[in-house]
């Protein structure tokens, strides 16, 4: 649990500051390791919010939460298949 | 249950766009300017600050001594301007609508190609004010208005499209953003053009906005491609003004 809550603060202060190159690998490795790993989705969700823009760009401003999900699907699947 | 709660976030980003980025942004701000203080040199010790100090108070007198070289060139530009005709109140007008506003986050971390700068609507910022560098050089426009922040887009992001005129005989062009500040542009081959020629926008300011960085040409192509960058480091930019439209 605390390692969990660990990697949440490096990922947050990785997010705040934009250093998307070092929260996505840890989020990866979160997902992996920690259970319903939903703390990226709302790590992608405020990336967005921060950074994303609310006017005009479409799909473009929600990168972050779209990239998360796909990130979250693909590695259950892994798992499932990996630990059947 | 889990459902309702991203429903109900799904409601409030639709019918409150601005709600979880005025959250987010409030919360991170002070962290933004806390790193905007420290690479200020605001931790520096109070000896090195007065070296410091003592330092710019030379330079600012060498500015001075050719800022007053400068004037005397801008009323000779003036002069002469006002013998075609030109309307010189206009500029002055526009200079005098400019904010001076600090860059809190830069391109090049983040996967948008935009700044974040401090100042919002609490500063009466627009969506479309026009973003310029130090030395008048325009590199973007608001694009989203936050209560204490704005989002700058870049001219220079993917797929961006500006009018430009190129080079010494003010060739025109159309110049293509890629992305970090940097423009490509094509021309056909007998136009001369080389590398440090300036670059202009006729439709939005007379003042350089960016140079020309390198010219690619393939004898089998008609037309040669001209790689521009703005005449700023927008990857170093600690202030941009903001000009309300």
């Amino acid at each position: 649990m605390k390692l969990r809550i660990t990697t949440n603060l490096i990922v947050l202060i990785a997010i705040i500051h934009g250093w998307w190159f070092i929260a996505l690998p840890l989020v990866i490795i979160g997902c992996w390791f920690f259970p319903y790993y939903i703390e990226i989705m709302i790590g992608g969700f405020i990336y967005d919010a921060l950074f994303g823009t609310t006017s005009g760009t479409g799909l473009m401003a929600y990168s972050g939460i779209i990239i998360s999900i796909v990130i979250f699907a693909g590695i259950i699947v892994i798992k499932q298949n990996i630990r059947k | 249950m889990s459902a309702v709660f991203v429903i109900a976030i799904i409601l409030v980003q639709i019918f409150f766009p601005h709600f979880f980025p005025a959250l987010a942004t409030s919360i991170a701000r002070p962290f933004w300017r806390t790193e905007f203080s420290i690479g200020s040199g605001s931790l520096k010790s109070p000896l090195l600050l007065l070296a410091e100090n003592e330092n710019l108070k030379i330079q600012l007198e060498e500015a001075n001594v050719r800022l007053r070289t400068i004037r005397a060139i801008e009323m000779e530009n003036m002069e002469l301007k006002s013998f075609f005709g030109k309307n010189m109140n206009a500029t002055s007008t526009m200079k005098d609508r400019k904010i001076l506003a600090p860059v809190l986050i830069r391109p090049g971390v983040g996967i948008y190609d935009e700044l974040i700068i401090d100042g919002g609507k609490n500063l009466g910022f627009i969506i479309n004010d026009k973003i310029y560098a130090p030395g008048n050089v325009l590199i973007g426009a608001i694009s989203d208005v936050l209560p204490e922040t704005s989002k700058v887009s870049l001219f220079s992001s993917s797929g961006n499209i500006i009018n430009v005129l190129i080079g010494p005989s003010n060739a025109s062009a159309m110049a293509v953003g890629r992305g970090g500040g940097q423009y490509s542009a094509e021309l056909p081959r007998t136009v001369k053009i080389s590398a440090g020629d300036f670059v202009i926008v006729p439709a939005i300011d007379d003042k350089p906005f960016g140079i020309v960085s390198a010219v690619e040409s393939d004898p089998a192509q008609s037309l040669e491609t001209i790689l521009l960058a703005p005449p700023v480091n927008i990857y170093q930019l600690r202030w941009v003004l903001v000009e309300h439209i």
